[in-house]
């Protein structure tokens, strides 16, 4: 019968995506952003949303970017209130689930701006993954929200910045 | 059964058990707890009583004494800090931004440095106002931080430096709440909004007896 040829050859073909090593079309990054910090500020951090629609657990274990001296990646662990930031080896993205880095929780630390950071700025980074995959992405430099949105608050006049 | 007197007496022991529970166990009486201990002793330091205190400002000395008659919101934190003290400050900002100027100048910010070693008077300068100009960084000597930090039951923590040297310091991310007449009155947890804030501020500017 041709069909356990066929069936074999299908499984073939599903295991393709697994062999490639350049990137893992399986991962997809959105929203990335690096947070504008003050300008003597040593450190930000970048954050995004990581989706993992394989079927295997995938880690980031790395990111690096031209534009900064040391590049880590942290989480904060909150005991009672006291915000505890630590380096982790690995952040982990399950199969077809999501990772997010947000504030008070992952992040990829940046430390050592090699160039003050404006708002726009595009900072490249290039995340590695267990799997020997790499990722190559822009993430645009966004302002620290430091005024209140228009709409919110009471509005008594003359509440603008 | 075989098993048959195993299980009559482990019911046995059983019924032991539920009838001393019953009749014979009792939560420890209130007269026997120390009245001085809290029931729920709080998770950071002592009960933080608040208070006066003078510490060193880019533009000279800072005594919380010379913010009577205003509401002042005080944080501790440090600018090495990449997530946690920009997103709290962001959050002060915001509601210090959304306040009638008639309100704002009875509004003061002030933020402390639990990192002296880094966080310098010209450090302190730049970054603190870059969030808003009504909040203003203070920092002192360590023995001086450590005195004020006790006062409002702050924790903070230096961690090991890693091989280039960079370290991260352990801190609660409290914004503490001081009334008019510089009573210690709240202790705002970490990710309180913008909008609560400025309900907080408002609730003690109308509090403040003429």
């Amino acid at each position: 019968m041709r069909l356990p040829t066929n069936c074999l050859a299908l499984l073939l073909a599903a295991t393709l995506p697994c062999i490639s090593f350049a990137a893992n079309a399986d991962l997809l990054i959105d929203d990335p952003y690096v947070r504008l910090a003050p300008p003597n500020a040593p450190a930000s951090g970048a954050f995004m949303l990581i989706r993992n629609t394989g079927k295997a657990n995938r880690q980031l274990i790395k990111a690096e970017s031209p534009a900064a001296k040391t590049v880590e990646l942290h989480t904060h662990i909150n005991e009672n209130g006291v915000m505890k930031m630590r380096e982790v080896a690995a952040i982990n993205v399950s199969a077809g689930g999501q990772t997010e880095l947000k504030p008070g929780s992952y992040h990829i630390m940046l430390i050592g701006m090699k160039q003050q950071l404006k708002e726009g700025d595009a900072i490249p980074l290039t995340l590695s993954f267990d799997d020997g995959s790499k990722k190559q992405i822009i993430a645009p430099v966004r302002k620290l929200q430091t005024t209140m949105p228009a709409g919110k608050g009471m509005q008594h006049g003359g509440m603008k910045q | 059964m075989k098993h048959q007197n195993a299980w009559i007496g482990l019911i046995g022991i059983l019924l032991a058990l539920l009838l001393w529970l019953a009749f014979f166990w009792e939560p420890a009486r209130t007269s026997d707890i120390d009245p001085r201990t809290p029931h729920t002793p709080l998770p950071v330091a002592e009960i933080p009583t608040g208070g006066d205190f003078t510490l060193q400002s880019p533009s000279g000395a800072v005594a919380l004494a010379d913010f009577r008659g205003k509401v002042v919101l005080l944080y501790f934190g440090y600018t090495f800090c990449p997530d946690v003290c920009p997103t709290s400050l962001a959050a002060l900002a915001q509601a210090l931004s959304a306040l009638a100027p008639g309100e704002l100048e009875k509004v003061q910010g002030l933020f402390i440095s639990v990192d002296p070693e880094r966080d310098t008077m010209d450090v302190l300068k730049i970054y603190v106002p870059y969030f808003h100009p009504g909040i203003t960084g203070l920092s002192g000597t360590p023995e001086q931080l450590a005195q004020v930090a006790r006062l409002y039951g702050a924790r903070y923590m230096k961690q090991k430096p890693d091989a280039d040297g960079l370290y991260s310091v352990d801190h609660s991310a409290f914004t503490y709440l001081i009334a008019t007449d510089g009573t210690l009155v709240d202790s705002l947890p970490h990710g309180t909004s913008p909008e609560q804030i400025v309900d907080k501020i408002r609730t003690q500017l109308k509090a403040k007896t003429p």
